[in-house]
């Protein structure tokens, strides 16, 4: 039970973590993504394998708690339930240099083994940015927002009131991006009913694509299970977006002068962890992704990303909302 | 223990407060000879400390170091294709042995190694026949004879250019840098690549490592460091996010993705924890002056490996393991991705190595000695001994002793520098450097 809990919060810091690298100055940073990936996993598994009968935590009243047996209860799907329309695009820009996936498989990089040649360097503008000119736009947006808020919460920081261990960190937020001290950050329509995540993040109320992937998510948790449901993974929605991006074709042939910082790999990781909803992922349509990850029970029918829209199949699904909305 | 209670043979005793940066110090490098120690910062300045050469006017002025020169390597950069920005911070600097009058070193950012030429002016020409003392052009009519111009003595001045400007070789963020023993070549790795490079070519580079994944789903593991054999200039070292080291022979193959040897120290499955895999992640890796060791330093414990022996580290030290039973915490706060360095003395004896609460620890290699040591100003006066510190974990508690809890983990120690020849030590705490002159000090308490 103990497991339990601690992996479940740790999952939910985890998923803050990978959300605000999106907003971190420098860009994503690749080896401290993966480390979180890692313990993202790991917790997850524990969560999952523990055989405690499944103990939502903050679950809506009157909704029965379903056993984690029956339902591969994903903890970390932050369910957007509520939301009418599709995932806004500029959260997209949460993982701009990710490939769609198909060029993955590109043969771009075989040549390298073996090569005698070096590799020349682009000595002018040589990277393509895949996606189009709206991911682009869409990317930069977001790119923009990021510094300056960076910047701001640098700012914070510097000022030398850094306080002690262990809450304060650097940026003297929580992970998941809210000011320490319990205050809510502008803009969340719902009470922090929980210490440890208390609300989605912070930039993305900055955002004014973005905010509707925070408001309506915790409406609809009072909506469909009543009352403050806890912390819903603050960063799982938003990375979810990127996965449409993914499924897309690629719009040029991917040139090795042409390459992109592939982060790709942790997003993917998000939208398995949401994408075990089987029953979920059944009534939406989409394509399927080839599933990687063994545990993940059932075909994944659906284009996890799909999982936002689709309100009128979660407000079908009230045992899986409050799974759901648990994180 | 520490080493006083096994009688010292070390005393710190002497500290100079070098320098106070602007801007948090994030790399720390002393030249070949520890004339010079340059430092960066993540405001991309780069500032150069020399030290004064001992005079007999003033003993007890053992060689104080000052600034000597201040400089902007790098400043922010926006990708706008990729929509990125590129940080200013210097990740990295590293000296080039010095060839000439001259001083060159290499500083790097997240995506381009500059090469800097420091030199000194301290005479310039004097008595031009058509300019004047302020470089005005003289009347002709007033020129009635021709002199030579003599060079005339003047202030010091030091000189900074940009030589090189290495760009566009990385996709990833370059982590580190190092020179060859040949002089002519350098590598720069970034998280899945290692790079080759020229230092008087700049448009091109050769790929040496690549570890990336043809789909990126499959990667697991990333570089975190990476470094040149001191004197065999075909063999380098890097090292990994899972915690093990590849040494890798150039001369075997132009992409040496195969290692020649493999360092990994298998798993103590008693300390499985959810960040198992975080701490084991190698922060730093430096070859031992010799060539004949590898330091590596990961989240808890620096270790040294003998290069003919693969299978395990051949000495392991805790720097602090106390913080075991705190790692959700510190995973909370971020503090669990703290990059910590590490260093050899001259003479690989002792190893240093920085911690929290602007603690650093050093480990003498032969007595088995340890000592944990702290930088700040309060602690330490000119000419003070510096008092070895102790983190108490429950248990009799001393005086001074700190609870683990009290420990400030906002002060961390990540970039330390140790003198190549002599007992001096560079410390970086946040935008404080501390330089501290140790005398060994024969007496026995």
């Amino acid at each position: 039970m103990e497991f339990k809990l601690e992996a479940h919060r740790i999952v939910s810091i985890s998923l803050g973590k990978i959300y605000n690298s999106r907003v971190q100055r420098g860009g994503i940073k690749l080896h401290k993504n993966l480390l979180v990936s890692l313990v993202l996993r790991s917790a997850r598994q524990v969560y999952l394998s523990d055989p405690c009968p499944g103990l939502y935590l903050a679950g809506p009243a009157g909704t029965p708690a379903p056993p984690p047996q029956q339902q591969p209860g994903e903890p970390a799907a932050g369910p957007p339930a509520g939301w009418g329309e599709p995932p806004p695009p500029a959260a997209r820009a949460s993982w701009p240099e990710t490939e769609p996936q198909p060029e993955r498989s590109s043969v771009s990089d075989a040549p390298r083994v073996g090569d005698e040649v070096p590799v020349a360097t682009v000595t002018g503008v040589g990277d393509v940015f895949q996606g189009g000119e709206a991911d682009a736009t869409e990317a930069a947006w977001s790119r923009v927002e990021g510094p300056r808020q960076a910047a701001a919460r640098e700012a914070e920081g510097t000022a030398g009131g850094w306080g002690v261990f262990p809450e304060v960190s650097r940026a003297a937020r929580r992970p998941c991006g809210c000011p320490l001290g319990g205050e809510d950050p502008p803009g969340t329509p719902a009470a922090t009913p929980r210490a440890a995540c208390c609300c989605a993040p912070r930039p993305a109320e900055d955002e004014p694509p973005a905010p509707p992937a925070v408001c309506p998510r915790k409406r609809c948790a009072a909506g469909v299970g009543g009352g403050p449901a806890g912390c819903p993974a603050p960063g799982s929605t938003p990375l979810k977006k990127p996965r449409r991006n993914l499924e897309q074709p690629p719009s040029g042939g991917e040139d090795d002068d042409a390459e992109e910082m592939e982060t790709g790999n942790v997003a993917n990781l998000i939208s398995i962890f949401g994408s075990s909803f089987s029953g979920l992922l059944r009534k939406s349509p989409g394509g399927g992704r080839e599933e990687e990850e063994g545990e993940e029970s059932g075909p994944e029918a659906a284009e996890p990303g799909q999982i936002c829209c689709d309100k009128p199949v979660l407000r079908d699904m009230n045992p899986w909302s409050t799974a759901i909305v648990a994180f | 223990g520490d080493l006083r209670s096994g009688g010292g043979s070390v005393d710190v005793c002497r500290e100079r407060l070098a320098g106070l940066v602007a801007d948090i110090i994030s790399t720390v490098e002393f030249n070949h000879t520890g004339e010079l120690l340059a430092t960066g910062d993540k405001g991309g300045r780069v500032v150069i400390f020399q030290r004064e050469p001992e005079s007999k006017n003033a003993p007890h002025s053992q060689g104080e170091y000052d600034v000597y020169s201040t400089f902007q390597s790098h400043e922010p950069e926006f990708d706008y294709l990729k929509s990125l920005e590129i940080e200013e911070k210097i990740n990295k600097i590293k000296w080039l042995p010095q060839q000439n009058a001259a001083h060159s070193l290499l500083s790097t950012n997240d995506k381009t190694i500059k090469l800097w030429k420091i030199t000194e002016r301290d005479k310039r020409p004097e008595g031009y026949n058509l300019k004047d003392e302020e470089g005005k052009l003289k009347d002709l009519s007033t020129v009635t004879s021709l002199q030579v111009p003599v060079l005339k003595p003047m202030d010091l001045m030091v000189e900074v250019s940009p030589r090189r400007i290495f760009a566009n070789g990385h996709t990833y963020h370059i982590n580190s840098i190092s020179v060859n023993s040949d002089c002519e070549t350098y590598m720069s790795a970034d998280d899945l690549r290692i790079n080759l490079w020229h230092l008087a070519i700049t448009d091109r580079s050769f790929n040496i490592v690549d570890i990336k994944p043809a789909n990126m789903e499959d990667l697991t593991e990333v570089i975190t460091a990476s470094e040149f054999h001191p004197h065999h200039c075909n063999l380098f070292v890097y090292s990994s996010s899972k915690g093990s080291l590849r040494l890798c022979d150039m001369r075997a193959a132009a992409l040496c993705d195969k290692h020649s040897k493999l360092f990994e120290e298998p798993e103590d499955p008693s300390n499985r924890s959810f960040f198992s895999e975080i701490i084991s992640s190698v922060s730093d890796v430096k070859f031992s002056h010799s060539g004949r060791y590898m330091l590596t330093r990961d989240y808890l414990t620096v270790k040294v490996w003998d290069l003919n022996m693969e299978a395990r580290p051949i000495e392991t030290y805790q720097v602090h393991d106390y913080l075991r039973s705190k790692l959700c915490s510190l995973y909370e706060n971020d503090c669990i991705f703290d990059k910590f360095e590490c260093a050899w003395n001259g003479s690989d004896s002792v190893i240093m190595t920085g911690a929290y609460n602007n603690f650093f620890r050093m480990f003498d290699r032969n007595t088995k000695r340890d000592v944990t040591l702290e930088a700040s100003r309060e602690s330490s006066k000119p000419r003070a001994v510096l008092k070895p510190r102790r983190v108490c974990v429950g248990g009799k508690r001393r005086r001074d002793d700190i609870s683990v809890d009290s420990l400030d983990f906002t002060k961390k120690i990540l970039h330390t520098a140790w003198h190549p020849a002599e007992n001096i030590i560079a410390i970086a705490a946040t935008n404080n450097l501390y330089i501290f002159q140790d005398k060994v000090n024969s007496d026995m308490h």
